[in-house]
């Protein structure tokens, strides 16, 4: 992926393969000097225990209509092939969270990208999904919570062209689109 | 022409997934980054890659790729060995960069 926001949008979508119909996303590039951190966590029934291990093998998946997998596999290629790290966690109550660190100034590393495509991609094709997006950088701390913004719609869908634009602004305004 | 016949014009060494060397070679792709390769790569390429994980395997399955050069003598892993053999998919080990082994091809004029 040349962007790691594709990441976040495969990941994101796999939750939504999976039944969730809400999911957090936390990009954080102040936990470490230096380092990006990516978090997406749905809640979606789960990843079965004798499964988790061998999520990022690509030959290993529940798809019924190819039986390779790539999503996971690519994301967590592309944490360590940049010296950076991988971990999954997955719990049939609470849901499955991926989570991979970069590190920024490493060649092979990817920029952050437009997370604002990301979400509002996602959104689009899944009126019913609600997304929490979490943004920090050292210059700006920022989150959406599509729960909070459909209060305020009054009946209009949150997939609306001009709902979306408004959100892509918004998330454009405050972390800015060239990332 | 096939796997075999273009490993054996380059000296190349089938390092795995020998059995199914007599698959037809119907173009060429060079990529590093797995999406792009994902993404562009048509059944019966033959891909140059310096990567060595075992997702390349499953990107030439996928893709119904003719095989697999790892070019710039770089080594596969373990795992990326045994999921060929599995899977029938021929890798093949090249010394040359990938640029450099595109030129060999071409001057083979076969493609």
């Amino acid at each position: 992926m040349k962007e790691l926001s594709l990441h976040i949008l495969d990941i994101a979508e796999n939750s939504i393969g999976a039944k969730a119909d809400f999911v957090r996303i936390a990009v954080d590039e102040t936990v470490k000097e230096g380092y990006i951190s990516i978090e997406i966590q749905d809640n979606g029934p789960g990843i079965q225990k004798e499964m988790i291990g061998s999520v990022a093998d690509p030959f290993v998946t529940t798809r019924t209509e190819r039986r390779i997998g790539m999503g996971i596999s690519l994301f967590k290629a592309a944490a360590e092939q940049s010296c950076g790290a991988f971990d999954i966690e997955s719990d049939e109550k609470k849901g499955t969270r991926v989570k991979a660190v970069f590190k920024k100034d490493h060649v092979d590393t990817a920029p952050v990208g437009d997370t604002a495509a990301t979400i509002i991609t996602l959104l689009a094709g899944n009126p019913g999904l609600d997304i929490r997006y979490e943004h920090a950088t050292p210059e700006n701390s920022f989150f959406l919570d599509t729960r909070e913004i459909r209060q305020d719609l009054e009946g209009i869908d949150i997939d609306h062209p001009a709902v979306l634009e408004k959100i892509k602004e918004l998330i454009n305004d405050n972390i800015g689109s060239k990332r | 022409m096939n796997v075999k016949e273009l490993a054996d014009k380059l000296g190349l060494e089938i390092h795995a997934g020998k059995q199914a060397a007599d698959r037809d070679i119907l173009g060429g792709y060079t990529g590093d980054l797995l999406s792009d390769v994902m993404a562009r790569i048509n059944p019966g390429t033959a891909w140059m890659t310096i990567q060595t994980h075992q997702n390349i395997v499953a990107v030439a399955v996928l893709r119904e790729a003719a095989c697999i050069s790892i070019t710039g003598g770089h080594r596969p892993d373990r795992e990326t060995v045994e999921r060929a053999e599995k899977e029938n998919m021929p890798v093949l080990l090249a010394d040359d960069n990938s640029f450099d082994l595109c030129l060999k091809i071409a001057d083979l004029k076969v493609l």
